[in-house]
């Protein structure tokens, strides 16, 4: 059961791999937009992780890229409105 | 005790499936407009996936709660910051993001 989860975060870490290109490669707004993309699946690979190798106390981290995704988005979308 | 695991697996391949296809999303189209469409999925409905192979696989517990939290957190913010990024990008293309008095679209706007 282990390598199920194992799996599933890795096939999700693959999958970060076009949003990194779109990341680097397109306009400001897209860039945003694959960086919530990004973060959102992070949460998602931090959650199968800590479930995939039975580690409670990891899943703290998820809870709190949960809270930080909310954060750090709007800080980043305020700051292409307004700066750059 | 197998059941579980097979519908485990199955909500783990779905949640997969659908962070794929959002990836995929993202890279083929044209503008932040369209690329935003393919975040709700990844964002909203693969966690729920992932959460719900969680309970699956342990049951009511302390791990299944905190998936759930963080599950609750983004769906509070995924509409807010769906919102308020297409405002931020409307706002750098057109200087503003309401319409016109006359309740047209800003002048040099182009038809969609």
């Amino acid at each position: 059961m282990v390598m199920a989860f194992v799996t599933a975060a890795i096939a999700m870490l693959i999958a970060i791999v076009p949003a990194g290109i779109v990341l680097c490669r397109d306009e400001l707004g897209a860039s945003v937009v694959a960086y919530e993309f990004i973060t959102s699946v992070v949460v998602m690979v931090l959650a199968l992780l800590a479930q995939a190798f039975r580690r409670s106390g990891e899943f703290e981290l998820a809870v709190l890229l949960a809270v930080l995704l909310f954060g750090s988005g709007l800080v980043f979308v305020r700051a292409m409105e307004r700066w750059l | 005790m197998i059941i579980k695991d097979v519908v485990s697996d199955l909500l783990l391949v779905l949640a997969v499936l659908i962070v794929l296809g959002a990836s995929v999303g993202l890279l083929v189209m044209r503008d932040a407009y369209q690329k935003l469409h393919f975040v709700t999925p990844a964002a909203l409905v693969a966690p729920a996936l992932v959460a719900l192979a969680i309970l699956v696989q342990v049951g009511v517990y302390e791990n299944t709660g905190e998936t759930f939290l963080a599950l609750l957190l983004m769906i509070i913010a995924g509409p807010f910051l769906s919102h308020a990024t297409i405002r931020a990008i409307r706002v750098r293309e057109k200087g503003d993001w309401r319409l016109e008095q006359s309740g047209q679209a800003p002048a040099g706007e182009k038809e969609r």
